[in-house]
């Protein structure tokens, strides 16, 4: 019997959270319908916990805040301090497609040369507990054509996955960091053995995931296939109703870029970062005014080509986790599946 | 491969040095060159001719600029006045903070271009990411052929490090100046860089070309550059993408899947072919 994969009850859940809090800053997702969030926890609101749907927003923010501090500055003396680390986190009930998220932010802030210190330390500290989905959130939900799947283990340290009756939750314990887990869970007596057993099959009680609702092919060329096609027309019908809006990266889990800013605060400069968007238009203008994607057409096809070619080349991964969360909340319809689609028939 | 850039600062590259502004030169009615230590005294870095520095003020935001010369404890950027934090920088005096990180980017090709005739094309601002090649070349100047300048602004107010224009580097190189405009003040040539350009007519026997200016200028020396015999390999270029992090990451400066401030600003023309067109 593997002694990293064992059963918890789905009635013992606030208590698995409970017996983390002494060691981790536990989120888990909390809130009703269009509330769901991944909400900090305490000893009070375990309970709230909340397994069915998707938070509109992906746990992204938790290593790449929205906005963060990432040094000060004297603006007599010059002398720069620098905010205090968070300690060790737990996020639990991540969707595979959001952990498979984070695995392509880990490559974009931590290799080919420079790593990022700011995120690089919240990484070290973080611990994903994934669940994998029983049912499918979305509609739009296609993660299972883009590498990752319902149940997909990547990036998670634990995978939670249901039982075929529900009543309770497969728990395997994949890494350093979810063994950890494990011992704080096995000391509050919450697992139990999963009766599986190597000879029978059978045995093994977790339920198989259902398949995507969206459902597309992706071709295995689709990186150079769709960078050769820069010049075509369709970029330009792509993006005819795009609003500039910017809600398709500010929900997506791999989206990344950002800005750097500083404010004045009374004799302090804070030098802060946040998140931006390559669809806003003054993204990559230029303090003379030049701006190299001057119109949507451009960077929507910018977006478009770094999410399926660019990052690609660079890092060997599609920057689309098949989450679906944009094409649900684009305002004006776009879709970056039907796109992936097209790509491949080029 | 860590890179690092030169500051300790926990760690984290996106932390400036502290550092003291020793000198300004006026160059033109609207570019300085700013003399930088980091405030312990020391070199702020040390960089290879063409990277690119970034200098912020505290309260006000940061920005890119090419190193145009460095010294023992010190690096020089010039600077041309255009948005907020360049008049602020402007406003700076001597003695003053900023904040510097780097070096960053690629940088000329300098050791392949040993034995090289080297011809520098620049316009305007066009000058200050060459200037710091046509020093190192200088300082080595066994090492390489002929060494070129041809050089052109709008008037002679705007002619960027008139010093080494007139008085440093004449004799110990080609320096050919020209103006768009005739003025009575100017005993000079007179015409636009890419018709200077031909008129000159170098050859392209073992020549390596390094041009910078605005889009415009560019093309029309391209052109020029190209009649003489030139190769697009032999041509060299700096690009300008609006840049943030500076290390890659924050997505802001690239074209298809290269970033402009790891992969660049320098490139050869035949490596711009190859990127999408979207400079
Ligand atoms: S959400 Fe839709 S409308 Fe808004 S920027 Fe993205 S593609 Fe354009
Ligand atoms: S691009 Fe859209 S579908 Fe893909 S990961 Fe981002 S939000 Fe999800
Ligand atoms: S400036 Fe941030 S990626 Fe180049």
């Amino acid at each position: 019997m593997d002694k990293n994969t064992k059963l918890i009850q789905k009635t013992a859940l606030p208590d698995a959270l409970a017996a983390l809090l002494p060691d981790y800053r536990v989120f888990a997702p909390a809130g009703e319908n269009e509330r769901l969030a991944f909400t900090r926890i305490d000893a009070q609101n375990a309970f709230a916990l909340c397994l069915s749907g998707t938070p509109l927003m992906p746990p992204k923010e938790l290593l790449f805040p929205r906005s963060e501090t990432l040094y000060g500055t004297d603006i007599k003396t010059g002398d720069v301090s620098l905010p205090q680390t968070a300690g060790p986190t737990a996020v639990f009930g991540v969707r595979p497609c959001d952990a498979h998220g984070i695995a392509n932010l880990d490559c974009a802030f931590l290799e080919k040369g420079y790593v990022d210190s700011a995120y690089a330390a919240r990484r070290e500290a973080l611990t994903l507990i994934v669940l994998a989905c029983a049912q499918i959130p979305y509609e739009t939900c296609f993660c299972d054509s883009m590498g990752g799947g319902p149940a997909g283990s990547e990036g998670a340290d634990v995978l939670l996955t249901e039982t075929e009756d529900g009543s309770a939750l497969v728990a395997a314990f994949l890494t350093g960091k979810g063994r950890a887990v494990k011992a704080l869970w096995a000391a509050a007596g919450l697992l139990s053995d999963t009766g599986a057993d190597a000879t029978t099959k059978s045995a093994n009680p977790a339920k198989a995931p259902p398949p995507c609702n969206l459902r597309i092919s992706k071709d295995k060329g689709l990186a150079a296939k769709i960078a050769a096609a820069f010049d075509d027309p369709m970029w330009a019908r792509f993006s005819e109703a795009c609003l500039g809006c910017g809600t398709c990266s500010f929900v997506c889990p791999t989206c990344y870029c950002f800005d750097l800013d500083s404010e004045n605060r009374g004799g302090t400069a804070e030098e802060f970062r946040c998140w931006d968007c390559c669809m806003f238009s003054d993204y990559s203008r230029m303090a003379g005014g030049h701006n190299p994607r001057p119109t949507k057409k451009e960077r929507l096809r910018n977006r478009y080509l770094h999410k399926l070619a660019y990052f690609d080349e660079r890092y060997g991964r599609t920057l689309c986790v098949g989450c679906g969360r944009c094409i649900g909340k684009c305002p004006a319809g776009l879709d970056i599946a039907a796109v992936i689609e097209w790509g491949g028939t080029l | 491969m860590t890179l690092t850039h030169g500051c300790g600062c926990a760690g984290n590259p996106l932390i400036p040095k502290s550092c003291t502004i020793l000198k300004i030169t006026e160059e033109t009615p609207d570019v300085k060159t700013f003399r930088l230590r980091a405030a312990d005294g020391t070199k702020p870095f040390a960089p290879m001719p063409g990277q690119l520095a970034m200098i912020s003020l505290a309260g006000v935001g940061e920005a890119m600029f090419s190193v145009t010369a460095q010294g023992d404890d010190w690096i020089e950027s010039s600077i041309k006045r255009v948005g907020e934090l360049t008049e602020a920088l402007h406003d700076a005096g001597e003695g003053d903070r900023l904040g510097v990180r780097g070096p960053y980017g690629n940088h000329f090709p300098a050791s392949s271009l040993k034995g090289k005739n080297l011809l520098f094309v620049g316009g305007g601002i066009g000058i200050a990411p060459v200037r710091s090649l046509i020093l190192y070349a200088l300082e080595r100047r066994a090492d390489y052929g002929d060494i070129d300048v041809l050089y052109g602004s709008r008037s002679y107010a705007d002619l960027v490090f008139k010093e080494d224009l007139f008085e440093n580097w004449p004799g110990a190189l080609g320096t050919h100046i020209t103006v768009d405009a005739g003025e009575s003040c100017w005993q000079g040539h007179v015409g636009f860089v890419p018709a200077y350009l031909e008129e000159m007519a170098f050859s392209p026997e073992n020549r390596a070309c390094i041009l910078c200016g605005p889009p415009i200028m560019i093309k029309f020396c391209l052109a020029a550059l190209e009649k003489m015999g030139f190769s697009k390999e032999n041509i060299i270029t700096t690009l300008e993408m609006r840049m943030k992090c500076g290390i890659g990451k924050c997505g802001r400066c690239n074209i298809g899947s290269k970033y402009v401030c790891l992969d660049g600003p320098v490139f050869t023309m035949a490596e711009l072919d190859e990127l999408p067109d979207e400079k």
